[in-house]
Order: C-alpha cells, then sequence, then structure tokens
C-alpha cells in the first residue's frame, strides 16, 4: 500500500470567479462543451445584503475523493474504485452508466459522459501525477486557489495547510471524509 | 447556489428522463460541436508523437506564456509556462481556450471575394495569390483616381503583427491609420503623461493602500495586476475600489464604494484635499521634484470632503479615512491607472489628478508605488519607407468638422487640434469616422483593415455602418467572419496566434520580458501569417508602376532591397533571429523557454535620483502641466459635475467579464458555454418600479439605436445606472453562437469624445428602459 493520501487545499478567499480552472480541465481531460459536461465548477454564492452593502463568494469545487466512498459503496459493477493513494476514479469499460454513482454522491460531482459512454468526473488528473505534474485546475490558476500535494507528507505544502489553518470540508454531516479542505 | 447564472445540479435531469433519453439529448444539443471537441481531426502532417512548445497567448492584449502539449501534430492544451513571471505563471479561461481557435468550426479559411451585396453573405472562393493582386490593384488604383494615398485608410487593432501591418501600410504610404487607443486607453496614458511624462505601471504586489477606480481586475484581466492584488497583497494592505457596480473586484476590495458616474474626479480632489490641508504629502519630494504644487494647492482649497461628498455619493469621513491611510502607507501606496479609460469627455483631468495625488505623495519609482515601465534589450528592426507625395494630413485632423459628435459642456472650449497629442499612427476614432462621412477636405473611399472589429467596437454603430457606405472597397484580415469581415469586399484569413511565427516583443513593465510566438501546430486549413500576407502584396505592388512614380527612385530601389527583399523575402525566423542578434544564444533560448528577460527581479529607484529629467516640459513631475496651459487648456485638473439622465433614464456603464475580451472570443464554445448571451443589470428596486422581473425581455433604448436583451435584476449596481457586457447581439450570421444573441453596446452608445485625447467617451449615454 502507498503511504501517499492525495488531497487538495483551497483558499476559496482567493477565488476571482475567472473560470481558468473549468475551462483547463475541459481540455486537460477531452470533457466535451455541453450545460451539464463538467469536472470541476466555481458555484457563486447567493449575494448578502443589499445595495450598497453586499459581499459575495465564490466556491470552487470538484470531486471531494472521499475517504468514505458513497458512489463506490453503490456501484454494481465495481466501477468505481479506489487506488492506493485515495483517489477516486472510474473504469469506463466496467461502467453500466446506471447512474447509482451520480445519486449517491452528495456533491452533484459526476456526469454522464458521452466521450467515455461511461459517468464520469475529477481524477485530480491521475495521468499527469506519474510526470510530476500538478493537475490542471492547480496549475492554471491566476491565485493559485488550489494546493494540490499528499497529505500524509507533513512536509508538502497541502499538508502544512491544513496544519497549519482552520479548515473545513464540504457537507460533514454526510460523513464521507473529503479531501478537500477548504480554508476558513 | 449560482453556477454561471444556471442551477447546479446534474440531477435534476435523472428525474426526467432514462439513461438513453438523456444521452440522447446531450448528443442531440451537441451535433453541430462534435467535430471540434471529438478529437479525430487529425494534423494535415500526420505526425506522430507529443511535444510540448513554448509560445505566447493572443486571446487578449496580455500576451501570457505557455507551452503547447501537442499529441499527434494537434494540439490537446495550453499549459502555462513556469519561466514567465509577467503572468506569475498562469493561464486565464481564454488562454485556455485559445486552443480551440485553430479548430473553430467557423474559422475563415480561404480568401473570399464578396459575389451578392455587401452584407449578404454570399462569397466566391480565390487563391492567396489572386487575392494579393488584387489588394494592390485596389491600393493602386485609388491613389490614381483620387491622386491621393490618404483615399485609403488602414485599421488595425493591437498584436504582434500589427507592426507587419504597419509596414504594409508603410509600403503604400497612406497616413490614415487608425488603432486601438481612442476606443481604450489613450486618456489614461495621455493623463498620467502629462504628469510624469509617461504612462507608468503599479506596483501591486508591494502596495499597502491601493484605489482602484472602476478598473475591474478580477475580471478585466490585466497581468501581473490581476494576480499581485489577491494573491500576494501584502498582510494589513487595503484595497478601496470605486465602481458603480459590485464587480467580483468589489467582492474582493476591503471597501467598496458605489461612486456616482462621472465624479470620481471629486472624490481624488477631495482626498488631494485632505492630504494637504493635514500636512500629510511628502515635502521632501515635492521640492525635490514636483512643479506646480502652489497652484494646486490653491486650486484644491474649495474642495474639501464634505464638498466632494455632496458630487460623488461617497461620505466625507470615508474620504478623509482614504486620504489618510493612503499618506500613512505612502510611498507604498497607488492610486491605480487602469486600463480601459475611455469613460467621460473629461476622462483625462481625472487621470491626471490620479498620478498628482501619488506624486504629492512621493508614490514614484519605488517599491508599492507607481513605476515607470523598464524593457528588455533587443535589436530593433526600424527599416525607412520611400518618402510619397501623393499623401495628406491625416483626415481625423485635417477634417475642419466638428459638429457631427454630441457635445457636452464640461468639455467646451477644448483646443481643436485635439489628435495631434496622440501618437502619430493612433488616429482618433470618432474623428476619424466623422472625417471620412464629412468627405472633406478630401475623399477616403478605401479601407484595408487588420483585424480590428469596430462595426462592434466603436461607439454609434448606425454611424459605422454610413461610413462604410463612403467605401468603394474594403479589405479585412482577421480569422472569424467577424462584422467587419461579414461587410467587407475582400476577406483574407489569417493564421492563428498557434499556427505561426510572429517577432519578438518586450513587454515593458515593472517586471520586463520578452516573448514571441512559433508555431504549435501547422496552419489547420493551409492559411497564412499577416507577415506573408503582407509580404505577398507588397511583391504585387512591386509590379505596378502608378505605386511608385511619386517616390524617389533610389528610394525605391532601397526598399525593394532592404524590405520586400531583406524582410519580407525571408522566413520570420530570419527577423527574429536579428531581433535576438546581440544575446548570446538568445533565438535558441527564446525557442525553447518562449521567455527572455535579464532579470526576475525589478529594479526600482533610477527615476527618483537627484539628476533625473523627466520627459516633460519642464524635466520635473508637473502637477500643473505647461504644455496644457499654452493649448489653452486648464494646467489643473478642473472639475466639472457630469450631465445626469433625465428622469426615466438610466445611465449605461460598461465593463468586462474575465472571459471574453472584447468582441473577440464570443463565438469560441469553450467561453460561450460560460456565457451564452449578456443580460442588463438593473437595480432591484428600480426593476420593481418598472414591473421588470429577471428573465425578462426589455427594450433598451438611446438616442443611436434600440436593442432587446434579457435583464438581471440585482442589488450589485446602483440605481441610476445599466450595465450589459461588449460581444453580444451580433450581426455576422458566422459567429453563430452569439448571432443576434443578446444585445449590443455598439448599437446604443452615442459618440462623446474625451477630445484631449481623443478617446470615446463611453459613459456619457443615457437609456430609457421597457419591458419588450
Amino acid at each position: 500500500m502507498s503511504q501517499k493520501k492525495y488531497g487538495i487545499v483551497l483558499d476559496a478567499k482567493k477565488c476571482l470567479n475567472c473560470k481558468a480552472c473549468t475551462v483547463a480541465c475541459k481540455f486537460e481531460n477531452g470533457v466535451e462543451v455541453g450545460d451539464e459536461q463538467y469536472r470541476i465548477w466555481v458555484a457563486e454564492k447567493e449575494l448578502r445584503g443589499t445595495y450598497p452593502t453586499l459581499s459575495l463568494d465564490f466556491e470552487p469545487s470538484q470531486c471531494q475523493h472521499c475517504e468514505n466512498t458513497p458512489c463506490a459503496t453503490v456501484c454494481p459493477t465495481s466501477a468505481t474504485y479506489k487506488t492506493d493513494e485515495g483517489v477516486v476514479l472510474i473504469d469506463y469499460k466496467k461502467c453500466i452508466i446506471c447512474k447509482a454513482c451520480m445519486t449517491a454522491c452528495p456533491y452533484d460531482a459526476r456526469f454522464v459522459s458521452e466521450v467515455h459512454h461511461a459517468i464520469e468526473k475529477c481524477t485530480f488528473c491521475y495521468h499527469r501525477l506519474p510526470e510530476g505534474r500538478e493537475p490542471a485546475c492547480v496549475e492554471t490558476c491566476p491565485t493559485k486557489v488550489r494546493v494540490f500535494g499528499d497529505l500524509n507528507d507533513p512536509s508538502s505544502k497541502a499538508a502544512k495547510l491544513v496544519a497549519e489553518n482552520d479548515t473545513y470540508r464540504l457537507k460533514p454531516e454526510k460523513n464521507t471524509r473529503p479531501r478537500l479542505f477548504y480554508i476558513k | 447556489m449560482k453556477l454561471s447564472g444556471m442551477n447546479l445540479s446534474r440531477r435534476k435531469f435523472l428525474a426526467a428522463s432514462g439513461g438513453a433519453v438523456a444521452a440522447g439529448l446531450f448528443a442531440a444539443n451537441l451535433t453541430t460541436l462534435k467535430a471540434v471537441a471529438s478529437g479525430d481531426a487529425h494534423a494535415p502532417t500526420g505526425e506522430k508523437g507529443e511535444k510540448h512548445i513554448a509560445s505566447s497567448c493572443e486571446m487578449c492584449v496580455n500576451k501570457c506564456g505557455f507551452y503547447a502539449h501537442v499529441v499527434d501534430g494537434r494540439l490537446k492544451k495550453l499549459n502555462p509556462n513556469p519561466k514567465f513571471f509577467k503572468s506569475r505563471a498562469m493561464l486565464c479561461a481564454r488562454g485556455n481556450a485559445g486552443a480551440e481557435e485553430p479548430y473553430n468550426p467557423e474559422r475563415l479559411t480561404k480568401p473570399l471575394l464578396r459575389v451578392g451585396e455587401r452584407g449578404e453573405g454570399k462569397w466566391k472562393e480565390i487563391s492567396y495569390e489572386e487575392a494579393f493582386a488584387l489588394l494592390a490593384k485596389k491600393l493602386a488604383e485609388h491613389k490614381v483616381k483620387n491622386d491621393n494615398r490618404n483615399s485609403v485608410a488602414f485599421a488595425s487593432s493591437e498584436g504582434f503583427q500589427e507592426e507587419i501591418f504597419q509596414m504594409l501600410v508603410q509600403s503604400y504610404g497612406s497616413t490614415n491609420t487608425v488603432r486601438h487607443p481612442t476606443l481604450c486607453l489613450s486618456s489614461v496614458i495621455q493623463g498620467w503623461s502629462s504628469v510624469y511624462g509617461v504612462f507608468p505601471d503599479a506596483d501591486l504586489k508591494n502596495s499597502k493602500f491601493v484605489i482602484m477606480f472602476g478598473a475591474n481586475r478580477a475580471e478585466a484581466i490585466v497581468t501581473p495586476d490581476t494576480i499581485d492584488f489577491q494573491k500576494y497583497k501584502p498582510e494589513g494592505a487595503k484595497l478601496v475600489y470605486l465602481d458603480p457596480r459590485f464587480t467580483n473586484t468589489a467582492a474582493k476590495a476591503d471597501k467598496w464604494y458605489p461612486v456616482k458616474p462621472g465624479t470620481d474626479l471629486a472624490f481624488v480632489l477631495g482626498v488631494i484635499n485632505v492630504i494637504i490641508t493635514e500636512n500629510l504629502y511628502d515635502a521632501e519630494f515635492v521640492a525635490q521634484f514636483c512643479e506646480g504644487f502652489e497652484d494646486l494647492k490653491a486650486m484644491v482649497a474649495a474642495h474639501t470632503p464634505e464638498w466632494a461628498a455632496k458630487e460623488c455619493d461617497i461620505p466625507a469621513e470615508e474620504i478623509i479615512w482614504t486620504a489618510r491611510e493612503f499618506a500613512k502607507a505612502a510611498p507604498a501606496a497607488v492610486a491605480y491607472p487602469g486600463r480601459r479609460t475611455s469613460w467621460y469627455v473629461n476622462d483625462v483631468y481625472f487621470r491626471r489628478a490620479c498620478a498628482i495625488l501619488t506624486a504629492i505623495c512621493g508614490c514614484w519609482d519605488t517599491p508599492g508605488g507607481i513605476c515607470p515601465k523598464a524593457s528588455v534589450p533587443l535589436t530593433k528592426i526600424d527599416p525607412l519607407f520611400p518618402y510619397f507625395e501623393k499623401t495628406d494630413e491625416r483626415i481625423d485632423i485635417a477634417s475642419p468638422v466638428k459638429n457631427l459628435m454630441p457635445n457636452d459642456k464640461r468639455s467646451e472650449g477644448f483646443p481643436t487640434d485635439e489628435v495631434t497629442y496622440l501618437g502619430e499612427k493612433d488616429g482618433s476614432w470618432l474623428r476619424f469616422r466623422d472625417g471620412i462621412l464629412s468627405g472633406d477636405p478630401y475623399k477616403v473611399d478605401m479601407m484595408v483593415v487588420y483585424k480590428q472589429n469596430f462595426i462592434e467596437a466603436v461607439p454609434n454603430r448606425p454611424k459605422t455602418m454610413e461610413m462604410l457606405k463612403k467605401f468603394d472597397f474594403m479589405a479585412v484580415i482577421d480569422i472569424q467572419m467577424t462584422e467587419v469581415a461579414f461587410y467587407a469586399d475582400l476577406v483574407i484569413p489569417e493564421s492563428t496566434y498557434l499556427e505561426r511565427w510572429d517577432s519578438v516583443h518586450n513587454l515593458a513593465g515593472i517586471w520586463p520580458i520578452a516573448t514571441f510566438r512559433q508555431p504549435v501546430i501547422e496552419p489547420v486549413f493551409g492559411t497564412k501569417s499577416m507577415f506573408d500576407i503582407a509580404g505577398g502584396v507588397i511583391n504585387e505592388m512591386l509590379k505596378l508602376p502608378e505605386l511608385w512614380d511619386d517616390a524617389d527612385e533610389m528610394e525605391v530601389e532601397d526598399f525593394k532591397y532592404e524590405i520586400a527583399e531583406e524582410i519580407f523575402g525571408k522566413p520570420m525566423e530570419e527577423y527574429i533571429k536579428h531581433q535576438m542578434s546581440a544575446i548570446p544564444g538568445g533565438y535558441e533560448q527564446m525557442l525553447k523557454e518562449g521567455v527572455y528577460y535579464v532579470s526576475e527581479e525589478p529594479t526600482y529607484g533610477k527615476a527618483r535620483t537627484p539628476e533625473f529629467r523627466f520627459k516633460t516640459r519642464t524635466g520635473k513631475i508637473e502637477l500643473a502641466n505647461v504644455k496644457y496651459a499654452e493649448k489653452g487648456l486648464s494646467p489643473l485638473p478642473i472639475y466639472a459635475a457630469p450631465r445626469q439622465p433625465e428622469a426615466g433614464k438610466y445611465r449605461f456603464i460598461l465593463g468586462r467579464h474575465g472571459w471574453n475580451t472584447h468582441s473577440g472570443t464570443q463565438n469560441n464554445e469553450y467561453l460561450w458555454e460560460i456565457q451564452k448571451e449578456n443580460t442588463i443589470w438593473i437595480n432591484t428596486n428600480e426593476a420593481k418600479k418598472l414591473g421588470i422581473i429577471s428573465g425578462d425581455e426589455v427594450k433598451v433604448t438611446s438616442s443611436v439605436g434600440e436593442q432587446t436583451i434579457k435583464a438581471y435584476v440585482t442589488e450589485k449596481i446602483r440605481p441610476d445606472c445599466v450595465f450589459y457586457a461588449h460581444g453580444f447581439g451580433r450581426l455576422s450570421p458566422q459567429m453563430s453562437l452569439v448571432y443576434k444573441k443578446g444585445a449590443s453596446q455598439a448599437a446604443i452608445l452615442e459618440d462623446y469624445l474625451e477630445p484631449i485625447s481623443g478617446n470615446c467617451a463611453l459613459h456619457e449615454t443615457f437609456v430609457t428602459i421597457a419591458k419588450a
């Protein structure tokens, strides 16, 4: 077993909602144009206040690569699986598009891919990792909102950010234990 | 939770349909896009293998560095170049979406000659050779027919090959060129230069206090500023942001002041008043470097924060706070210059005031302040063109007609030779167009355009369409069927920036860097670069003796050798090698890394030594400008209250989103899917009065025209303003993704002029809004 535990730490306060990450992801992963076709997204949270006292936050996100993985649990063909480093992937050949995983995922991170004839989602750009390259969304971001790394390696920037900051994870009540950490 | 205005739930789909139906729907929606997105269009070369090639972006003005990931001859992705420190190793949404441009299904692929009526969309494909010969013939015809080379106008937009286009212009000899600055930044250049002698940059990476005026850096991306104001903001630093809209920059600012449009100058004068009254300015710096302080002091005495508050709708205590904090942070404090400053008829005075504020606080050429641009040493190529007799004065200067534009008392009485203040090739678009329309003192009846879609870019579209009627021939070089191309007689396709060589350019700034372009793929459709096009047309021109009979024979011979042969007769690589010739290994480094620089660190302070002479009349920082006084302008920035919309009208204001550049990128499907059409922002309370809710179709009407657009009812805008984004509501059917989708700005904007800089004033139009 690998000792590595990949994750992403996000400082959403830095996000400009410029969409560089979502476009980069589409090219890197060959995701087609289409309103339902996206592996990652930037959500504009609800505007708070009334004119002229306003505040607005953005929340970039993607598959949380949960440690407790509801999508894998419900998959009847074991198409969804976890790598040694904890990256949740899909074996397109095994996927029968039953969409049980889409229903099970609390983060709405999955969609039907016409390219692969399978369900797909964020892979942390798993194909880039052996070359020592960061996921496309991490790399292209103007303000470097996302930091990718091995959360088990205390010397990694990602692990340090988790150690040094108050962080939260999305939908903790689902007990999915995401690998995406947001800095408060 | 919202995702570009859509509900963020894909699972809603599950409720409505089974898998097969859903899949069918996806496919049905995507049939026209599949050919591009599917990856099966191989490179014409049949080449195999993976490559990463360094080059630079052309999706906007910034030219960020990337490595193109090419698989089997097809471009897969553009990745940021980690060595490109000017853009802090990032690539934005447009930069990424650039990978679609060569494969865009509506790209121009073959030269087209109009066969139907203009604007009918009927074309005949011709060869590049035929296109070059035709263009040369038309140039000659117009020179002979009008006995004046200036009867042909040349319009171009900013870019690495614009200098090549200008070489074609100079080979012909018309002085009638018009570029983009007077649709954009000529007023900020003029304003800051009138104080410091140069147009400087802001060191946001080190600034402790930044005031931004409408420069929406979160969305109007400028590198490195967009990254620095957010990512590198020093601990405890403050950003104060003035804008009638709550933009993404406002969301990131420490303070957002929804300033009353057109009154930013009152705010700055109030700030200067406090700083001088409370003795917070840098007296030593002022004494050593500045001219005109006593005049300034006397002028701003009346501009108390209380006075300013009444003008600009920002409370006096906020103005006082801003002044004190600015002075406290100085010299690491910035009144941010901005870029697209084509706002108001007296914009230059406002920009001058921003420059003056930084000057009296000593925020000059120091970390965190305003710094002169530095550049990288390159070998210049500056060939001499023949001097032609049959030319004239520029039409925007020569034309006496001044009453075709709307008037504003704030700019009345400004001198009449405005455009002479500009760069000699820039021109002033509004004066230029009126000059052509008047036909006085001479006729301009042909135009050659390089990548400037002025039908959408220049305010008052109906007037632009009138101008087109004056041309009996118009040739357009571009990559897509823009509106200008659609209404042309000859369309010549260019290779995209990913398929061609572009010469080396200095990206001058606090972090100077030089970059270039090399083809990362072969031209997908066998198109040519502007360099090839210019060379081809010049060759054809040389075959026509009537084009050279008003120039000195020796000069023409020199031209044939030095330009036609030595530049255009050789590949662009030779040009680039020459530019890099003084740097050992420079060319090879450029090919490999896509960048050349001397240092990654800025140097400060060269322009604040005792012996430094500023490029102003007095050699000092001119708080009161000597030349202005001579021209009959006020040497100091005089405030005049803006006109206000009558009851029932709103001020139409402009702004940017981070995923589109002007009108140039909307027909790229990866950007289009982020925003499919524009919507008009209307303040919630005003919308209620008008009985309008989000999604309603509304009619927007000005004195120029009318557009129909969907409403976006929001708290994020002042009640007296409305806004919609640029680049939608298009006229060209071959911009099919945005053809007749949403509304065009040019179609309703009135053509007010900022006379000092020749800039257009795009925030002076008042509109009515009614449910459609």
